[in-house]
């Protein structure tokens, strides 16, 4: 079951293509990482999802039905730009963006004072938002953005000037909603935060979805059979077949590493083999591109091929 | 509507709640309250008992003064020197002096304390009067009863009568209606001025702050934007009226503490309205409820001054609430759309412009609109629904027809609900746009937009 599904999306500004034809699904339940360049359009997409703005064309279904304005409610939108009244009391501010997504007066309070608790921030209550350090603002919007229990969570750079205690602590309040049932959708630029908690991604590029699906299956999409293994030897090994190419080698006190690229014919139980004859093997393992080359990989040749296609650009 | 509610409650008790609404709100009724009642009590002071010694050498004022209750004369002759010593040391507060002298009034005051400038002008009438009198006897031989008879005939005067479209005579005060008029444009302006401003910098500091994007995930901007709108106009009726309730327990406390005092006031305040008629040709109208005013009371004075008005307080009173209301929301909303569209303060005056000539031109015309208040001028800066709330509150006191109030009115509504519309579409696309300098032809394409 999808909660989320975005169908044909385009949504043009005055000068420029935002989103051109986009289609993608969330399955309840996960995480989804939304990635891209800057101006990719990933804000526009954010906001559509929001309602803030309009598709020009194409709709977006939430639970199967077109998105509408009594959906706002089940959503909780942690935006880049993190803002915050800075002149009014934190408790009377919690309350007022509390009850502005439908929940009633003791409902908002009662929900407020458990995540208070709960992040040890009572005595905030009565300050006022200004006197707060930067990291607490990003705690209480945290909270802000969570206290009606929302089905469907959107956050831009939900990380972004935390100290790594507190992101370990939103990581794990996120990982805590995801077990309780909660549909994320994280959109950022840190590629190693994408690693740890998403199950799904999805990359634009210049208002084009350029690659979607399981994080270990677009991992694996992109594998280049290079494989990590560490020998007890005496010697280093002096020749590698033609069907393996070696990347890098190091050896100390006993022990030879090699990477090692298994060339199309060959396979990783060959290598195996053929290692074996020089030492008993201490640890073999694939390595699988990271998240970051991926991305880097596959927004360049994007690019370039975007640029064969309009010279003009 | 509930999400309305609930921002038109934030924008509401987060401003009713600052120290500056709260100082502001309580100051100016006590200014007001003193800077009628301070005058009264500080002409009052000087009214005490004055024991005056008049030593003349023409002898022409010698037991021709006139005495009241709180000054009493004394006549002697001989050295001033030695007499002005022996008074002031006594019971005298005060020894006037005439030299010898046959042409001018000159005298000279002793004194050791200053005596009240009442004083000094009664005695300075009462002088000249006897001086008149004194040449007409002597140097012309003219007969005084005779002079005064003759002079009373000859006293012309105009009364100004102005007949309303029922055919209702009143006698009218061109001069103060024209200063009441004025009052109120300028009052009326400045309260447009002052708490549009605040939509203003709200919509600014919701942008630059960037919780606007948390706003409308979870209501329409057009909610926002009215909640906001609604919230301080309630701000400014709440301040209205507690200025309005402060400002008379004031007066009614210090009427109780000492209505003495109070009493006198009426009559200053009927002097001050002498005042501002004295050029006018209706002294004989003020003269008549002089004659009246010892046992007028507060009340008494506005319903008496209302004789003269063409309209009554209560439709003044309703009319400035219209033009305040429609002519706040016009402003506040067009104010919001620009304040949408601008990154900061300075780039929004820029925008503000030509939003804010318009009212500008009418405050600087105020003068030619209350002097021909039924001119084309007036009646056209009047309709226009930019520039009428200030240019109708200056028309008002002089009576306007009431078809032009109405249609004033009628286009007042009209245009509030094309600048709410034109504002709403600015500000739902400003509230998102960043660091770019937008310009009115840009603002132009996002309303036709869609």
């Amino acid at each position: 079951m999808n909660i989320i599904e975005v169908q044909n999306v385009t949504k043009k500004y005055s000068n420029h293509l935002a989103l051109d034809n986009i289609s993608l699904s969330i399955r309840k339940g996960i995480v989804y990482g939304l990635l891209g360049p800057n101006g990719a359009g990933k804000t526009t997409l954010i906001r559509i999802l929001n309602q803030i703005t309009a598709p020009d064309s194409g709709t977006v279904l939430f639970n199967g039905n077109p998105l509408s304005r009594k959906d706002v409610e089940k959503i909780g939108y942690l935006p880049e730009e993190r803002g915050l009244y800075k002149k009014m009391k934190v408790g009377e501010e919690a309350m007022y963006l509390a009850r502005l997504k439908g929940l009633s007066k003791e409902d908002a309070l009662e929900r407020l004072k458990y995540w208070f608790i709960k992040f040890e921030i009572q005595n905030w209550w009565n300050k006022k938002v200004e006197e707060l350090s930067k990291g607490m603002q990003q705690k209480l919007q945290f909270i802000i953005t969570v206290v009606h229990r929302p089905d469907f969570l959107i956050l831009d750079e939900p990380f972004s000037g935390l100290d790594p205690i507190n992101t370990n602590l939103i990581r794990q309040e996120l990982l805590e909603l995801k077990r309780q049932g909660t549909t994320i959708i994280i959109s950022t630029h840190n590629m190693a935060s994408v690693e740890e908690i998403c199950d799904e991604i999805c990359l634009i590029n210049k208002a084009h979805k350029i690659l979607e699906g399981n994080l270990m299956e677009v991992k694996h999409q992109f594998k280049e059979n290079i494989f990590s293994l560490t020998l007890s030897a005496e010697r280093e090994i002096p020749v590698f077949p033609e069907a393996f190419s070696v990347l890098e080698t190091s050896s100390s006190r006993n022990q030879c590493h090699y990477v090692v690229k298994v060339h199309e014919g060959g396979n990783s139980n060959q290598l195996l083999k053929f290692v074996m004859d020089y030492g008993n093997v201490l640890e073999f393992n694939e390595i699988l591109p990271s998240m970051n080359d991926i991305f880097i990989q596959q927004v360049e040749k994007y690019n370039s091929e975007f640029k064969i296609q309009n010279p003009n650009e | 509507m509930n999400n309305t509610l609930l921002i038109i409650s934030r924008e509401y008790l987060t401003r009713v709640k600052k120290k500056s609404f709260i100082i502001l709100t309580l100051l100016v009724p006590l200014l007001l309250a003193a800077l009628m009642v301070v005058p009264v009590l500080l002409a009052t002071k000087g009214r005490e008992h004055v024991n005056v010694m008049v030593v003349d050498d023409n002898e022409i004022y010698i037991n021709n003064f006139i005495e009241d209750e709180k000054t009493s004369f004394s006549y002697r002759s001989g050295d001033i020197e030695q007499i002005k010593k022996e008074a002031l040391a006594g019971d005298y507060d005060v020894v006037l002096y005439f030299p010898q002298s046959s042409q001018k009034v000159n005298a000279n005051m002793y004194y050791n304390e200053e005596p009240s400038m009442y004083l000094r002008s009664e005695l300075e009438s009462q002088i000249n009067n006897m001086f008149f009198d004194h040449v007409l006897q002597d140097s012309f031989h003219i007969d005084l009863d005779k002079y005064k008879t003759i002079k009373d005939l000859a006293r012309s005067q105009i009364t100004m009568i102005q007949i309303d479209e029922y055919g209702d005579e009143k006698e009218s005060m061109a001069e103060m209606n024209k200063s009441i008029g004025m009052i109120c444009g300028f009052i009326i302006y400045f309260v447009i001025f002052f708490f549009s401003g605040q939509v203003l910098r709200g919509v600014l500091e919701e942008k630059n702050n960037r919780i606007v994007e948390v706003l409308i995930s979870s209501v329409k901007p057009i909610e926002l934007l009215l909640g906001k709108i609604i919230g301080i106009a309630l701000v400014g009726l709440t301040q209205f009226l507690i200025w309005i309730v402060f400002t008379l327990v004031i007066l009614t406390g210090v009427q109780i503490a000492m209505p003495e005092k109070f009493m006198e006031l009426s009559g200053v305040d009927k002097e001050q309205l002498m005042e501002t008629v004295r050029d006018s040709q209706v002294v004989e109208a003020v003269n008549n409820s002089q004659m009246v005013a010892g046992d007028i009371d507060a009340g008494g004075i506005f319903a008496e001054i209302s004789n003269y008005f063409p309209i009554s307080f209560t439709e003044m009173i309703l009319c400035f609430l219209f033009f305040f209301l429609t002519g706040y929301l016009m402003y506040s909303a067009l104010f919001a759309a620009v304040g949408s569209a601008a990154d900061n303060e300075t780039d929004s005056t820029q925008l503000t412009m030509p939003i804010t000539m318009p009212l500008l031109l009418t405050i600087v015309l105020v003068m030619p609109i209350a002097d021909n208040p039924n001119g084309p001028l007036a009646f056209w800066l009047s309709i226009i629904p930019l520039t009428s709330p200030v240019a109708m509150l200056t028309r008002l006191p002089s009576g306007v027809p009431l078809w032009e109030v109405l249609l004033s009115m009628v286009l007042m509504l009209l245009f509030f609900v094309f600048v709410v519309w034109f504002a709403a579409k600015v500000y739902r696309t400003g509230i998102l746009m960043y660091g770019k300098k937008v310009s009115w032809k840009e603002i132009w394409k996002w309303v036709r937009h869609q």
